[in-house]
């Protein structure tokens, strides 16, 4: 229940550091969709129900701050995550190779997807950035992965020790 | 009851598919729509904190640049001395020309229909993602700010502003893509629409070939569609192309505003004259 409860804001901060803190880290070269990573790794490792919304209110957030029509990164995230969890079935998703490519090919399929939004819905044609813009962020965020991947494993880790601890005290008193 | 539990997982993941189909669509269909209550929170919301990150690189910024970085700033300085004076000079021309157009105006009887009143707001956040080049400013719709007033700096026009929660508003630049403005080539009169690139500069479209446009012109606003107030500078023709096809010549335009240094900014509040304070 915690995890829902605490869901909308730890969306919310996770996109407002991606926009901020994230990209200084780059010198605000590079957009580093560190959230795109994470709806990947929700994918691999997590429910329908859990790892669904938290790609919805990822993708929520990102619509609201970034600016973009309201619900384009709602769509593509959760396309992302049912794909990723479709892959997980079959493959075994935890290679550093294999995670790398895997969010290169996401990250490629998203950008175009959102040049051609913006082609054929808004009428604006975004392909000559690709190159210059949208190819060396692809390239960082599939580079990047892997320890993302990691630091996000730690981090669930951490939170199920302290979930598994909450019951144990719930369940002596 | 089975059935529920037994396809879980699908019922839900097609519930979550189908609420974001359907908020898309929306939004396609309604771009203009109205900001929602939850979008404007989550915008109230982001800029502080986006300030409390942004002040220490600020500060570490200014520092740099105000008194560690100073290589060359000699040579500026005797620059700029030269301008200033050559500035001065151009100045009072220009007065004299402005008070002789004021005094052929009165006796034309022309006066502006619409005057501004302009509201100062502080730029919180830039958006870098490369899609669209947009910054936040510190005020909204309770200053009266409202989507499509222009915005401009002391330099020139910034753009204008496309989205408004209670305290925040979102300015579209002039280089961004969907950015067109009316403008003129002051020397020559020529009209054009002063489309952005997303590069750091615009290009000014629909100039017929046979129109005179050197590079140094001054482009500023035309003030025909009623957006922008006449004769704003928007920036100085770098580059002009008149081969290849086309009736049209391709004229570059380096924006007056540095958009990466903007701080300050003014938006501009319509008034019809009889509603002035």
């Amino acid at each position: 229940m915690i995890y829902f409860l605490l869901l909308p804001i730890f969306s919310f901060l996770f996109v407002v550091f991606q926009t901020t803190v994230f990209e200084l880290l780059f010198f605000n070269r590079v957009c580093v969709e560190i959230t795109l990573i994470l709806v990947i790794y929700a994918g691999f490792h997590m429910d329908v129900l859990k790892g669904g919304l938290l790609s919805f209110s990822l993708g929520f957030f990102l619509d609201i701050i970034m600016g973009t029509v309201m619900g384009l990164y709602v769509v593509l995230y959760l396309s992302v995550f049912f794909l990723s969890m479709l892959v997980s079935l079959r493959v075994y998703a935890e290679k550093t190779f294999f995670i790398m490519s895997y969010v290169f090919v996401c990250a490629l399929l998203e950008c175009w997807i959102v040049l051609m939004f913006y082609k054929y819905i808004r009428d604006l044609d975004l392909f000559h950035k690709f190159i210059s813009v949208f190819l060396p962020q692809v390239l960082v965020v599939s580079l990047i992965s892997p320890a993302c991947f990691n630091t996000f494993r730690r981090f669930g880790d951490l939170l199920n020790v302290g979930a598994e601890r909450s019951d144990k005290r719930a369940r002596n008193r | 009851m089975l059935f529920l539990k037994k396809h879980r997982s699908a019922i839900l993941a097609t519930i979550m598919v189908v609420i974001s189909l359907i908020m898309l669509s929306y939004n396609i269909v309604n771009p203009s729509a109205e900001n929602g209550f939850i979008r404007k929170l989550v915008l109230e919301l982001a800029v502080p904190i986006e300030n409390i990150v942004n002040a220490p690189v600020r500060a570490l910024n200014n520092i740099w640049k105000r008194y560690l970085f100073l290589v060359g700033l000699e040579n500026e300085n005797r620059r700029l001395l030269r301008q200033n004076a050559l500035l001065t000079q151009q100045l009072i021309q220009h007065q004299e020309g402005y008070l002789e157009g004021l005094r052929l105006k009165k006796l034309l009887s022309l006066k502006n229909q619409v005057s501004y009143k302009a509201v100062a707001a502080s730029v919180t956040g830039r958006n870098r993602k490369s899609l669209h080049q947009t910054v936040m400013i510190n005020k909204g719709s309770a200053q009266g700010i409202k989507a499509g007033m222009p915005v401009v700096a002391d330099s020139g026009v910034v753009g204008r502003i496309i989205e408004t929660s209670w305290h925040v508003s979102r300015v579209l630049l002039l280089i961004d893509e969907n950015s067109n403005v009316d403008s003129l080539v002051q020397g020559g009169r020529v009209q054009g629409i002063l489309q952005g690139n997303s590069q750091g500069c615009c290009v000014l479209k629909y100039v017929p070939k046979m129109e005179e446009v050197h590079v140094g012109d001054a482009v500023i606003t035309s003030g025909i569609c009623g957006v922008f107030p006449k004769s704003w500078l928007l920036g100085t023709v770098s580059r002009v192309t008149r081969g290849g096809d086309g009736l049209f010549q391709k004229v570059e335009v380096v924006p007056s505003v540095d958009f990466s240094k903007l701080e300050e900014v003014l938006v501009l509040m319509p008034q019809e004259k009889g509603a002035r304070e």
